[in-house]
């Protein structure tokens, strides 16, 4: 033992001037714990201020932001005094997002691309400031639910800017608008002065030589002859937050060489005197104004239509409404040509309620490359329904995809090509014509219809509506299989469960907290979730149709259809400049974008959002103080003494604040251990009957009982020494164990705060063959699984983490971690046969219920 | 006691007004609203108000004045501080000069509503 303490006290000189001492690390730590937890709570009350709830201003946001951009600043510093600078390359995507926010604080707008062209492959919506709503909505349709859409291309606003500063066109602008706010000018002449100056202002060489060639490429792509392009307008906000439709034009069958022109044409059409008025009305500020343009390959339609996925006037008939005629959609939208009429049941199989065929004499249709006309309809086609049935079919499933995927009604133009396919052209949010409806829960009469799974249990994380079927995930689940729609049911609200956000309509948990990280996810996408249900995957079963109302805290049986529109309900706050200059800087804080810590873009380059950051510098900081005791020696101006007990185990004590107790000159005793989390441990590995003190009878036990004691069989390497270690604080216990060949780690922070609770918990090594190895592995992954633990396991190592539990229940599993360390140690050399799995599951579990922990 | 209780609202950031006066307006309340101190200044020169909500720090005549002038014309007048930059000693200043109640920004309309009711109860009591 002398010898071992006399090895550290070398260390601990030797590393002297280049070491950090642990107490300074650890308070780092502890520092950003709380750090992190005052970021989160901070950007979950700002994203609580969109709720509608509330009123705020502009010098909230402003404070707000300044906070959050301190705190988040001292947690980088913290970080890399930490691991000694190790990520100074947060700084770098730090200072771009606090430019971004800042400048978005200003009142500008970002365009965050350099690209004055991007093809819908690209799109995202993330880059819905790049390339406005309509864009962004038909590439995701396109790229992320699979439906068919026309190939095309975005042109920026970063297009729209450098379009914009070459003509100096905000200059002008700005003066003549001002004319027209003091009304010196009408609108139509200050509409008419501003159109003329940007359809005679030129573009940028570089744009219009980008936008022929992205066009060209399509062409080549195109087996038909000399395709011809639609140039429609995608201006920031328009499909988003007020509806701008039919405000903007549109340009039709346009060949390549008119493009530029359209272009210009298009944007123009921003100060048509309706968007100047509506604008004003909403009032946006200048820099609010910019616009994208879609440019999409036209389809030769040989009928098209426009489809509501909810009758806007009488959404309780929960009917979808399409209207349509032959040739191109134009004329349809505009109102010009009279329209059959169908009214489909949403509900599956889509019965058509109503069919009303009109005869439809002239149709609009394509005349070569650039021509337009409304031609005469065939005779025998003029009575016949523009639509089959298996369009209808196939539109109704569309429609309520669309809309379950944005979580509003949609306005959904669509055309039919020559192949008989649906081709979905635009998808935009429908206004329902109705006031704010109640709280879904003061409307009586549901509750006799529709059995009542569970009501009044768990917190809501976010508020909504929510029906499909439960999709509970077991322990071998695989996200990968989760149905478009379903309702996700979980044991703990973890951050890889938002891997399915796109397809979940809703989310519930046994155990999670709104702060959370899938909290803040369900809040960006808008998808409702209840948290904390407590039994919610033994009480749902898998597939079974449920209805989750998160305002009211209640699980219906069935789909309620009355539920169903209230969750589309408007939010006038919407209108207000300062909702939508919150939401767009929070764009830059609060989303997600790092979930899982093996995926390639953990890194601090992929932090893009100062919630990124700070989910970024928890994980660093955790791993960090594992790997300090992991791998490195301690210093000197800790207490330590070894562990005085009568189990074979070797154990070192490092105290770094309020651990031990008392004068341990000569070792420490375990009742002189005051460190929460160790004491736990201890009475966990000091079960009685836990700790097989025989040797084990295999043949090679004498070099087992050997290898018990930390004596270092290689006695080279100064990290042996460092092996049978535990760091402790009064709430903070870090333990390197080896015993056997056993490797273990465990790492647990606990204390009154819930929210800084973890345990990490690592076990790897054997003495025994695979097959034995491979059934303690499964029985550990078993046992901690059922006490709650998410288990990761390669090989036969084990992972085992738990967040954010209370203290006694975190307490609880630290005893069973006890247990198992206890324990294990016979277990490779007894499990000789599968049914030895069940056995020693069901003695844990027998144990945990008898001990009072 | 048929007549309307009639609120003044003072705060630079407009969008207090805007989305305040509508609600208020649909709970039955005569509401007037102002974003310069020297206009509702000049309005409550004019008329009495039941109930005053206002801002303390604005540019122009600073709203510790203002609830101080409206106070010395009108002492039964209720005044409703709102404000972003709360501390003790604005508060405990507000407190002093007679001020109903003291809310921070950002509130929730129904915390505001909650106050406005309560300041009603005790116009109408006495």
């Amino acid at each position: 033992m002398k010898k071992i303490l006399h090895r550290i006290g070398q260390l601990f000189f030797r590393k002297e001037h280049e070491s950090v001492p642990f107490k300074i690390l650890f308070a780092d730590f502890k520092k950003s714990l709380e750090l992190n937890n005052q970021i989160l709570d901070l950007i979950a009350d700002a994203n609580d201020k969109l709720s509608g709830d509330y009123i705020f201003d502009e010098q909230y946001i402003q404070s707000t932001c300044r906070r959050l951009t301190d705190l988040v600043r001292e947690l980088i510093v913290i970080i890399n005094h930490l691991t000694q600078q190790k990520y100074s390359g947060l700084y770098n995507s730090f200072h771009h997002i606090e430019e971004e926010i800042e400048s978005i604080l200003q009142g500008k707008i970002l365009y965050p691309v350099t690209e004055y062209i991007l093809p819908y492959a690209t799109v995202t919506r993330d880059l819905v400031d790049a390339v406005g709503g309509k864009n962004a909505h038909i590439a995701e349709i396109g790229s992320l639910l699979g439906m068919r859409i026309p190939d095309g291309f975005a042109i920026t606003t970063a297009a729209f800017s450098a379009f914009w500063e070459e003509n100096n066109l905000e200059e002008t602008v700005g003066t003549i608008n001002k004319e027209w706010q003091q009304e010196r000018i009408s609108v139509e002449e200050a509409s008419r002065t501003i159109q003329e100056a940007v359809l005679d202002a030129a573009l940028p060489t570089k744009l219009e030589q980008q936008i022929l060639r992205a066009a060209g490429q399509i062409i080549r792509g195109e087996q038909k002859d000399a395709p011809c392009f639609a140039v429609r307008s995608s201006a920031l906000g328009e499909d988003d937050v007020a509806s701008f439709a039919g405000q903007y034009r549109s340009r039709l069958n346009i060949p390549l060489e008119e493009l530029p022109r359209a272009y210009r044409e298009v944007v123009a059409s921003l100060y048509s005197p309706e968007a100047m008025e509506y604008r004003l009305h909403k009032d946006f500020r200048p820099n609010e104004i910019m616009m994208a343009v879609a440019c999409q390959l036209m389809i030769p339609a040989s009928a098209s239509g426009v489809m509501y996925s909810y009758d806007p006037v009488r959404p309780e008939t929960e009917t979808l409404i399409i209207n349509s005629a032959w040739g191109l959609g134009e004329p349809i939208v505009s109102g010009e040509v009279p329209t059959d009429h169908f009214v489909i049941d949403r509900r599956p199989p889509h019965t058509v309620s109503q069919m009303q065929v009109v005869r439809k004499e002239q149709s609009m249709v394509l005349q070569g490359c650039g021509g337009l006309g409304m031609e005469w309809v065939r005779e025998e086609q003029r009575t016949e329904p523009s639509l089959k049935n298996h369009h209808l079919q196939e539109l109704a499933e569309i429609g309520l995809r669309l809309e379950k995927y944005f979580k509003k009604p949609q306005d959904i133009e669509f055309a039919i090509d020559r192949e008989d396919r649906v081709i979905v052209l635009q998808s935009r949010q429908l206004t329902l014509q109705q006031e704010r409806p109640p709280r879904a829960c003061d409307l009586t009469g549901i509750g006799g219809k529709y059995p009542i799974l569970m009501r009044g249990k768990g917190i809501a994380a976010m508020e909504g509506i929510a029906s499909g079927p439960a999709w509970v995930l077991g322990r071998d689940g695989d996200l990968k299989d989760f149905p478009m729609g379903a309702i996700l049911v979980a044991r703990h609200a973890s951050p890889q469960l938002a891997r399915v956000i796109h397809k979940a309509s809703g989310f519930i948990t046994d155990v999670g907290s709104t702060t959370g990280h899938l909290a803040t996810v369900a809040r960006e996408f808008r998808v409702p979730a209840l948290f904390n249900v407590e039994n919610a995957t033994d009480l749902l079963k898998h597939g079974e149709d449920i209805t989750l109302d998160t305002e009211c805290l209640t699980i219906y049986g069935g789909i309620v259809q009355e539920l169903n529109y209230y969750s589309f309900h408007e939010e006038p706050i919407e209108e207000m400049y300062e909702y939508r200059l919150l939401r767009r800087v929070l764009k830059k804080i609060e989303p997600l974008n790092l979930f899982d810590p093996n995926e390639e873009n953990f890194t601090p380059k992929g932090c893009r959002t100062y919630h990124d950051l700070t989910r970024f510098v928890h994980e660093k900081a955790v791993e960090t103080i594992i790997d300090l005791n992991f791998y490195h020696a301690h210093h000197r101006d800790t207490q330590a003494g070894q562990l005085l007990w009568e189990y074979p185990l070797d154990l070192i004590l490092i105290d770094v604040g309020g651990g031990i107790e008392g004068e341990h000159e000569k070792g420490i005793r375990a009742e002189q251990v005051s460190s929460v989390p160790m004491q736990a441990l201890l009475r966990g590995m000091s079960y009685p009957g836990i700790w097989d003190m025989s040797p084990s009878k295999v043949d090679f036990s004498s070099f087992m009982s050997s290898l018990t004691r930390t004596t270092p069989t290689r006695n080279t390497s100064p990290e042996d020494v460092g092996r049978n270690l535990a760091v402790v604080s009064a709430e903070y216990t870090n333990i390197n164990f080896r015993l056997g060949y056993h490797f273990t780690v465990i790492d647990a922070f606990i204390s009154d705060s819930v929210l800084d609770n973890h345990i990490y918990f690592r076990f790897s090594g054997g003495v025994t063959e695979t097959t034995r190895r491979a059934r303690r592995t499964r029985l550990l992954g078993d046992i901690l699984s059922h006490y709650d633990f998410l288990c990761e396991l390669h090989g036969d190592i084990i992972v085992a983490r738990l967040k954010r539990m209370d203290k006694q229940s975190m307490l609880r599993r630290l005893f069973l971690l006890g247990l198992l360390v206890g324990f294990t140690r016979q277990l490779d050399v007894k499990m000789v046969n599968d049914t030895k799995i069940h056995e020693y599951f069901n003695k844990m579990k027998t144990i945990m219920e008898e001990s009072n922990e | 006691m048929s007549e309307q209780t009639s609120i003044l609202i003072l705060d630079d950031e407009p969008i207090v007004s805007k989305r305040l006066r509508p609600s208020l307006e649909k709970k039955g309340y005569e509401v007037e609203t102002f974003t310069a101190s020297a206009d509702a200044l000049k309005r409550v020169r004019e008329r009495q108000f039941d109930i005053v909500v206002t801002d303390l720090k604005m540019e122009g005549v600073d709203g510790m004045q203002f609830l101080t002038e409206v106070k010395s014309l009108y002492p039964d007048t209720e005044v409703i501080v709102i404000t972003g930059f709360a501390t003790m000693a604005t508060a405990k200043e507000s407190f002093n000069k007679g001020v109903f109640d003291f809310l921070a920004k950002p509130f929730k309309l129904g915390e505001i509503a909650e106050v406005i009711a309560k300041a009603e109860a005790k116009i109408k009591k006495s």
